[in-house]
């Protein structure tokens, strides 16, 4: 048989993209090695794991009823459906079948129940048989959201007392802030990972996980918001998230007059973010003004973030007798020194008296806020929970009431947002699939590695 | 203070000013060799500061041109020639490289004075390095100090600068050590001694204590130092002197100060052993003053006091008083003197009462004579009158003999009345002591003559009373005294023929008691004043003259004196002064009964 010119076309395509799909066919089994800096003592999620590193952990393990995407829609979870009756105060969710705990016991409206009671203890929870109630004496619009959030995985004690949940993997090694071994769940509801196990070390620097992901010893490596630009031009595969951090200077007392409100403002308009950005941060992030990044809120550039010397100035003379104040910082944290003592000499430059400190208890300190939520509501509340200012006040469902309750926070000058960091990773080139969301949750279940065993 | 107190006094005060002077000689003569050797340690470690300052120094600037000569050095200064440099590009340079060549501060600054890297403080980065004002200069200098501002204060450094020409634009190196407890770690300090490092603040503390604007280069290079003593608890033995070294920036500001301290505690506990010597010593001389002054009172008082007894004695009358004559010295001779003293007024005396005794006798027998002779005349007359009448009128005899009778019998009652009189004064009794308010007593005269004064007929006498307030009895006899006050009280009334003023006065004095009473009469005459207590002296028509002599001699038996102060025309006045002695009372009676008596 001879083949004309146009089947032999043909053919040599067929054959070509039969090849091209054998090399993007993800390959089951393998070994994936990693490494991160947290190094928990405890992998419950009770805990409120309030860090991305710490929450991508958890959802390996467990998982919750619903899932938030990647713009903050809910999907389903463990519940296949929900219904809410009017007056936001009752919820009943189906839960979805056929899903087994790593013991190979079956998921109950029970034991889903037990969980969030354990979880939430103000929560009226019941099971009604494969679906459960919650109540709430108050009308809650953000509850079905909020039980996507890690701290609400659906968990139970095993035999020994160990914690199990019905995520992809379960663990096979712990030793607590050493290391975590993790096998997959061959049970999985949403099928079977790629990967055959996850080898995690915990407590591990940054710059040892790229040391490790140079000499082929990981998989993949966390990477410093500021080291981002420079492990792209070392050659990194580095993947970036969206601003999901805030850096901000926190007050640890509330206003105490007007005076201290003016020398607040004019500490807030001293900070020279962009230079802090472009030479600190190697051009990472974003400097704001607001508690949300913009691309969550969509207003974030309302809030000004630019130096304004001058008024600065103007705002601090106001003010006859400035108090020394005294900046906090993580003392093991390089980037936190550097930002904190440019802080401290804009704030100079204004005539505000700031000094560092890295012991005792301080006016101020440098903190980062991990945003803990793809939903704007629960991440701003979760937010304003973790820095310690008043639960924000929405009175609707609408931007403008976000915005307003936003305002409300920054109002209330005991916070002073810098930045919006993204969390970065660097990528071997074995690894494939990789499915990072905005917020910086990474889904490990569909990554794969190619040729390795 | 009598002499044995002064002698005391006198000894202990020399020995006591005898131990201090040698305690304080000895204490300063101490001190002056302890800050001797104080102030030459001290600039024996000033010295030895000054030589580690400069090795350091010079240390300093060879680490500085290293990192100026290095390979990272010229790249970056490339880097920032062909201006290809990105923002941030030098962030975390001066870290590393000052870490390499052990240097607390390093600072990376360009052309326009911009710190590109900075070591000590990254955050700096894009600011203006404003501290250092000429680098260009200083890149040429060696080490200065110079104070570094850093996010957490301020610190004190050794700093160097040097440059770095890649092209056009030179790039400076900054770098420095710190000056801290380490860089004194090395000073070999002698026991006793201290040294820190002060970093002058900009508020608190004065630097203008140190330096002047004007100091010449000659005086900043022998920097001024200065001393202070310093207290630092109530035990003086923890004091310390401490001397302050000025170390002077590059623009002659102060930055630092070097302190020296020395310890006090060695001086202390020399001029404590020294006051403790000097205490037992004086303890030890004013003992033995006590001793020496009493037997040098014993051995040379005593006689004086004696002689002062026997001296007291011969002021009260006892001139048959004499001392006991011990040795030969200006004392011996002065008891010879008294004694002999006492022995002539003792025979002058009894010369003296041999005379008055027959000027008195001669005195009585012309006053005898006197007064004898006047009744004794008219006598002699009658008598003759009646011889004559019996002879030559026997007729009117009998008429004769009786009026001759009557005057002979009225001269005869003359003559018994001088000689009661005469009779009277010789028999003056003595007084018996008894408590007598000497106001009630002036009282009772003026209520005794009261009527006589207001129906005088040449014109009335009006009389007036000032007591004293004192209500204190005296001891006195209250009859005597009365008798004497009423005389004095007669005179007067004789002295204001035509009316006047009397005038009663007391008043107390202490122990004494003063009586005066003051006409406003004729009065008297220097001369009568000077005879006035003369017996038998008047100056009156009628007069006995024993009047003011009885007076006299009752004042006198009282133990008082009475005087009398008189202008003619302008009255007299006369003081009796009583003492009150009021322990006569208590005393044993001569015939040794005891008088107790009840003071109302």
């Amino acid at each position: 048989m001879k083949l004309s010119g146009w089947q032999w076309l043909a053919v040599s395509s067929v054959l070509l993209s039969g090849l091209a799909a054998a090399e993007t066919r993800p390959q089951y089994g393998a070994t994936l090695k990693t490494a991160t800096s947290i190094a928990p003592l405890s992998l419950d999620p009770a805990n409120k794991p309030d860090s991305i590193a710490q929450r991508n952990l958890t959802r390996l393990m467990f998982d919750t009823l619903v899932v938030l995407d990647d713009r903050g829609n809910l999907r389903p979870g463990l519940a296949t459906s929900w219904q809410t009756a009017p007056g936001n105060q009752r919820w009943q969710l189906w839960l979805r079948r056929g899903v087994k705990f790593h013991d190979g016991s079956p998921l109950t409206a029970e034991a889903v129940a037990a969980a969030l009671r354990a979880a939430n203890p103000d929560w009226s929870v019941s099971a009604a048989a494969d679906s459960v109630v919650l109540e709430r004496n108050v009308p809650d619009l953000d509850l079905t959201a909020s039980l996507a959030r890690p701290q609400n995985a659906i968990t139970k004690r095993g035999e020994g007392g160990t914690l199990i949940g019905t995520g992809p993997f379960h663990v096979t090694d712990w030793q607590a802030g050493k290391k975590l071994v993790l096998a997959a769940n061959e049970d999985y509801w949403a099928g079977r990972p790629f990967l055959s196990t996850i080898e995690i070390e915990l407590g591990k620097p940054s710059h040892d996980q790229l040391l490790a992901l140079d000499l082929g010893k990981a998989d993949f490596a966390e990477v410093a918001a500021e080291q981002s630009h420079r492990s792209q031009a070392d050659g990194h595969r580095t993947m970036t998230s969206s601003p999901v951090q805030l850096m901000a200077l926190l007050f640890t007392r509330e206003r105490q007059s007007q005076e201290d409100g003016k020398l607040r403002e004019a500490l807030a308009l001293s900070i020279d973010r962009d230079s802090i950005r472009s030479v600190v941060l190697q051009g990472a992030g974003e400097p704001s003004g607001g508690i949300l990044p913009s691309w969550m809120s969509g207003y974030g550039f309302v809030f000004p973030s630019s130096q304004n010397l001058d008024r600065a100035r103007e705002l601090r003379s106001e003010v006859p007798r400035g108090p020394l104040l005294t900046l906090g910082y993580d003392a093991a944290d390089p980037l936190a020194r550097v930002i904190a003592e440019r802080v401290v000499l804009n704030a100079r430059d204004a005539g505000i008296r700031l000094q560092t400190a890295t012991a005792g208890v301080t006016d101020l300190k440098l903190v980062q806020l991990t945003l803990s939520s793809l939903d704007a509501r629960i991440a701003l509340t979760a937010t304003a929970m973790a820095a310690g200012l008043a639960g924000p006040k929405f009175s609707g469902t609408s931007v403008e009431n976000l915005y307003q309750a936003e305002n409300g926070l920054l109002q209330a000058q005991k916070l002073i947002p810098l930045f919006q960091l993204p969390v970065a990773y660097a990528l071997s080139p074995s690894l494939k699939n990789w499915r990072q969301d905005r917020d910086g949750t990474v889904h490990l279940e569909n990554v794969w590695l190619e040729n390795k065993p | 203070m009598n002499f044995r107190r002064k002698l005391l006094l006198v000894f202990a005060l020399t020995v006591f000013l005898s131990v201090a002077a040698v305690a304080w000689l000895v204490s300063t003569v101490t001190r002056r060799a302890f800050e001797q050797s104080n102030e030459a340690q001290t600039a024996a470690l000033v010295g030895q500061f000054q030589r580690q300052f400069k090795q350091h120094a010079d240390e300093v600037v060879r680490r500085v041109e290293a990192i100026a000569a290095s390979e990272a050095t010229t790249r970056i200064a490339l880097a920032l020639n062909r201006s290809t440099s990105e923002p941030g590009s030098f962030l975390n340079e001066a870290g590393p490289i000052a870490e390499s060549q052990q240097l607390d501060f390093l600072e990376f600054v360009d052309a326009h004075g911009t710190i590109v890297s900075s070591a000590q403080s990254p955050a700096k980065f894009g600011y203006t390095e404003t501290s250092l004002k000429d680098l260009p200069q200083l890149a040429s200098k060696p080490a200065f100090l110079k104070k570094e501002e850093l996010p957490s204060g301020t610190s004190l450094g050794l700093f160097a600068v040097r440059a770095v020409r890649v092209g056009d634009t030179p790039l400076y190196v900054i770098g420095g050590q710190r000056q801290d407890k380490n860089a004194l770690a090395a000073l070999e300090l002698p026991a006793g001694m201290r040294a820190s490092l002060y970093q002058v603040s900009g508020s608190g503390f004065s630097p203008q204590m140190f330096t002047a604007a004007s100091e010449t280069q000659e005086e900043e290079q022998q920097p001024r130092v200065m001393s202070q003593l310093v207290h630092w608890s109530e035990n003086s033995a923890d004091d310390e002197t401490v001397h302050a070294i000025p170390l002077n920036g590059p623009d002659d500001k102060l930055l630092g100060i070097l302190l020296v301290g020395t310890s006090r505690r060695p001086y202390v506990e020399v001029k404590r052993h020294i006051q403790s010597a000097a205490m037992l010593v004086g303890g030890i001389g004013i003992l033995l003053t006590i001793l020496l002054s009493g037997w040098a009172a014993a051995r040379f008082t005593r006689p004086l006091e004696d002689l002062a007894s026997a001296a007291r004695e011969v002021a009260a009358g006892n001139l048959n008083s004499q001392v006991r004559v011990d040795s030969a010295d200006e004392v011996g001779e002065l008891g010879e003197a008294f004694n002999r003293m006492t022995r002539d007024l003792l025979e002058q005396k009894e010369r003296l009462v041999q005379s008055e005794r027959v000027a008195a006798w001669r005195e009585l027998a012309r006053r005898l004579a006197h007064e004898l002779k006047n009744p004794l005349f008219p006598l002699q007359l009658t008598v003759e009158n009646l011889l004559r009448g019996r002879e030559q009128s026997p007729e009117i005899f009998d008429e004769i003999f009786r009026e001759s009778s009557a005057t002979l019998l009225a001269e005869i009652g003359n003559l018994k009345q001088i000689i009661s009189r005469f009779s009277e004064f010789s028999r003056m009794p003595q007084p018996q002591l008894q408590p007598v308010i000497v106001n009630e007593l002036l009282q009772g005269v003026a209520r005794l003559f009261q009527a006589q004064l207001e129906s005088r007929e040449g014109g009335a006498i009006r009389c007036t009373l000032e007591l004293g307030a004192s209500q204190e009895p005296i001891a006195a006899d209250g009859e005597l005294l009365h008798r004497a006050l009423s005389n004095l009280v007669l005179n007067a009334m004789d002295a204001m023929p035509r009316g006047g003023s009397l005038s009663l006065r007391t008043r107390d004095h202490g122990e004494r008691v003063y009586i005066e009473i003051a006409d406003t009469g004729v009065g008297l005459t220097p001369e009568e004043c000077a005879s006035l207590f003369t017996p038998y002296y008047t100056s009156k028509q009628h007069g006995t003259g024993l009047g003011l002599a009885i007076v006299q001699s009752v004042v006198s038996d009282h133990g008082g004196t009475i005087t009398v102060r008189s202008q003619p025309g302008k009255g007299t006045s006369f003081l009796v002064e009583l003492p009150r002695n009021l322990e006569k009372l208590h005393a044993p009676s001569l015939d040794g009964s005891v008088t107790v008596t009840q003071v109302h």
